[in-house]
């Protein structure tokens, strides 16, 4: 009776291999005491033990990220510290603000028509009749950013004429308990701040709203 | 026929008698940059944009001009001489004239300096301006222009978001003083009431005092704008053009049957717009608001699924309803009772065809009516007549009049008379069978509901909700012109094709092939699948595609439906 060669339940045979025959090492008396070897790895072990434990206690520990990883400890304890991301990472998206706290956005569409995830759905709205602004701006009554379908590919940060939008906020996406908590809106939106703590955007439109805004009267006595 | 040829760029164009070198051009597909001018407009030149360089006949010096130069190896200004351009717009053709445009130097230096000139106080809020995207001044910048700004002044500003009238605003700053919607108004809707103050940097555009925007062709003002100064209040930051597709359609607002782009978003189905499509032939380059704003109607007040006794029911379930309450009509011819069952009589059955249905539809009811049910009497629903503007508008606000008459005549049916009849009739008890379409009648509905209420059946194809889908037995839900292609004849006898543009909401069908899945439902053997069919029994003379149909914008040609 032959064993099918496509059977799974045992190993096909190797082809041979040309095999070098390994001579053992010379075992010394000393290393078959065990003892003394045991005690010389367990001194290493305990030497790295307590000057470690005193790096700790005098806060003496080199940085693993900054300073160099030759010797000392070289974990991270995430997230009491983290590796730095570089200055150009893609974190969460912000909306900026003008200095009178209005959103930058006036919902020109160009991000969301920029985005490859389509994750960014925007409402464009007038503004009310009489505000200083309406005429000159809209505002995005809606801005959702989907921030699960996000790829973070920062074409959205591209294409916005207002520097309206940005992604430096230094933050990823954070694992919550819920996917809805993954749905940015505006106020979410508008209360990130960038990795420097600022809210300070450039801007060359110099909006009603911003103090760099020449403000000419507009208004027209005969119309 | 052509009276001559000019050359532009060495290309041979052929002209008319009293063409501009820009209407020649235009007619041959050549673009020449401009603003100001427009195909069904005055030419005032006064946007500079479509300067040409008109070559000098045979044996003649060039027309120069001597102009100062800054000359930097000399540290002094030298005289120089310069070609005098001419704008496309007022030079006529005469025969063997050569022009050049996209060819000269010079011409390409002064669609330069122009465009230069009239972005000079423009506040570049593309991104806030609904104009974006379709907008001449950001594709003539990128054609002819491509360099910053560089004026380094604060921009002259200048009054915004003025409302014109019930359907526009206005936008001064954008504004580059074509003209173009003055001139809307005062040869198109012979209302002039806008007009141009003040000059240079400060000038604009306003309404006569005491007066608003409110003629019915102030859309046609927007549509004209070349950059955003004029916004629709309707379209105004609704949408984003690139998002929007167009299909190609007629308009339902009137017997003139304007053709029309339907503009929608594919994303979410939605018209967002008319813009008129160009046809000389019926309605030039416009249209009028009461038509530009009856765009909503392809999705508002739909009858999107079957009623059976007013209950929404599914389609299956409503054909099957509405077979077995028109049961009768499927022994009709025979005299003697089938099974023990009466056979309806035909003189009793009323047929009510809609002038606001497509041919198409119209005609696969009649058919049905008169192949199966041997009908007589033929009604006709219609909206109700409204005011004519003398311009475009008529007082029949029905797309398809002619198109029921036609029906009518092709299969041997006397004129479909009006609704109101057709009412008395079911009061005296005339009639106890009707099968309808549409919905939207010209008589009282109050009245309709009570005497309709009566019949033994009624069944009804509806696009939109309405007297008759209410009160009829089983209404089954029809696509609106958006939805289906179809065939209307206007006023003037042109038969005219609308695409299908928008997808069919809910259970929505074209009328016709409810009424073919009616008439299988009731055990008559009709063998069309597509509309082509029906045309082919109403239209039999061979179509000829390039001028029969109103779908190509070029080809305002065509033929007059031979009655």
């Amino acid at each position: 009776m032959t064993v099918s060669q496509t059977s799974w339940t045992k190993p096909a045979p190797r082809s041979p291999v040309p095999t070098k025959v390994i001579a053992r090492p010379n075992r010394t008396p000393q290393v078959q005491a065990y003892v003394p070897e045991w005690l010389k790895g367990t001194a290493v072990t305990m030497r790295h033990f307590f000057e470690n434990t005193k790096e700790r206690m005098l806060g003496q520990k080199r940085d693993p990220v900054l300073e160099n990883f030759e010797g000392g400890i070289t974990t991270i304890e995430y997230p009491e510290e983290r590796r730095p991301y570089p200055d150009r990472f893609r974190g969460l998206h912000r909306l900026t603000m003008r200095d009178d706290g209005s959103p930058r956005c006036v919902a020109c569409l160009c991000c969301s028509t920029a985005c490859p995830a389509q994750c960014i759905h925007i409402e464009p709205a007038e503004y009310a009749e009489g505000d200083e602004r309406r005429g000159y701006e809209r505002y995005p009554s809606v801005f959702v950013i989907d921030e699960l379908r996000c790829v973070f590919c920062g074409f959205c940060v591209e294409a916005c004429p207002c520097d309206a939008i940005r992604m430096d906020t230094g933050m990823h996406p954070a694992a919550y308990d819920s996917r809805d908590q993954f749905i940015y809106d505006s106020p979410i939106l508008l209360s990130m701040v960038g990795r420097d703590g600022s809210r300070k955007t450039e801007n060359a439109r110099h909006e009603p709203g911003d103090s760099t805004h020449p403000g000419v009267t507009r208004k027209h006595e005969a119309h | 026929m052509a009276d001559g040829t000019i050359k532009i760029d060495g290309r041979t164009v052929p002209f008319e008698k009293g063409d501009t070198v820009i209407k020649a051009a235009y007619k041959a597909g050549v673009d020449i940059p401009h603003y100001c001018w427009h195909p069904g407009l005055s030419a005032p030149a006064n946007c500079r944009m479509c300067l040409v360089d008109v070559e000098p006949p045979p044996g003649r010096p060039k027309m120069q001009l001597d102009v100062l130069r800054w000359d930097a190896g000399k540290n002094d200004y030298i005289t120089v001489k310069k070609t005098k351009l001419i704008p496309a717009c007022q030079q006529a053709c005469s025969d063997g004239m050569s022009v050049l445009s996209d060819t000269s130097e010079e011409v390409a230096v002064a669609r330069k300096e122009v465009q230069e000139l009239l972005l000079l106080n423009h506040p570049v809020d593309c991104p806030i301006c609904d104009q974006a995207g379709e907008c001449d001044l950001q594709d003539y910048w990128l054609e002819h222009d491509r360099t910053k700004k560089r004026m380094m002044d604060e921009p002259v500003h200048k009054p915004k978001a003025i409302v014109f009238g019930e359907t526009i605003v206005y936008d001064a700053e954008r504004c580059i003083m074509c003209t173009r919607c003055i001139r809307v108004s005062e040869e198109l809707a012979k209302d002039p009431v806008l007009d141009m103050r003040q000059r240079g940097n400060r000038n604009e555009v306003f309404v006569a005092p005491g007066r608003e925007l409110d003629h019915n062709y102030s859309l046609m003002t927007e549509h004209v704008c070349p950059v955003g100064a004029l916004t629709s209040s309707h379209f105004r930051f609704k949408a984003r053009v690139w998002f929007l597709r167009s299909g190609r359609t007629v308009c339902q607002g009137c017997a003139t049957g304007c053709n029309a782009h339907l503009d929608f978003d594919p994303r979410d189905n939605t018209p967002y717009r008319y813009r008129p499509r160009d046809n000389e032939a019926v309605n030039g380059y416009w249209m009028c608001d009461k038509g530009m704003l009856s765009y909503p109607e392809a999705h508002e007040g739909r009858l999107e699924n079957a009623l059976v006794g007013g209950e929404d029911a599914a389609l299956k379930e409503a054909l099957e309803q509405a077979a077995e309450k028109l049961s009768a009509l499927r022994s009709l011819r025979k005299t003697a009772s089938i099974n023990g069952e009466e056979g309806a009589e035909p003189s009793r059955i009323a047929i009510v065809l809609s002038a606001q249905h497509s041919c198409e539809d119209n005609f696969a009811l009649a058919y049905v009516a008169k192949e199966f049910f041997g009908a007589k009497d033929l009604f006709v629903a219609r909206r109700a007549d409204g005011e004519a503007d003398g311009i475009l508008m008529v007082a029949d606000r029905n797309p398809n009049t002619a198109g029921v008459s036609l029906v009518a005549e092709t299969l041997g049916f006397a004129t479909p008379r009006p609704f109101a009849t057709l009412i008395e009739g079911v009061a005296q008890g005339r009639y106890d069978h009707v099968v309808s379409l549409g919905g939207e009648v010209d008589v009282d509905a109050n009245k309709a509901k009570d005497k309709l209420s009566r019949l033994k059946a009624f069944v009804s194809f509806a696009t939109h909700e309405g007297t008759l889908p209410q009160v009829a037995h089983v209404a089954l839900p029809a696509t609106s012109w958006a939805e289906a292609a179809g065939t209307y004849i206007n006023k003037q006898g042109l038969r005219q094709e609308a695409e299908q543009v928008l997808a069919p909401r809910g259970d929505a069908h074209p009328a016709w092939q409810l009424v073919v899945a009616l008439a299988r439902q009731l055990g008559f053997a009709l063998s069309w699948k597509k509309r082509a069919d029906i045309l082919a029994l109403l239209f039999p003379a061979p179509s000829d595609d390039a001028g029969a149909h109103a779908v190509s914008q070029n080809a305002p040609a065509q033929l007059e439906v031979q009655p």
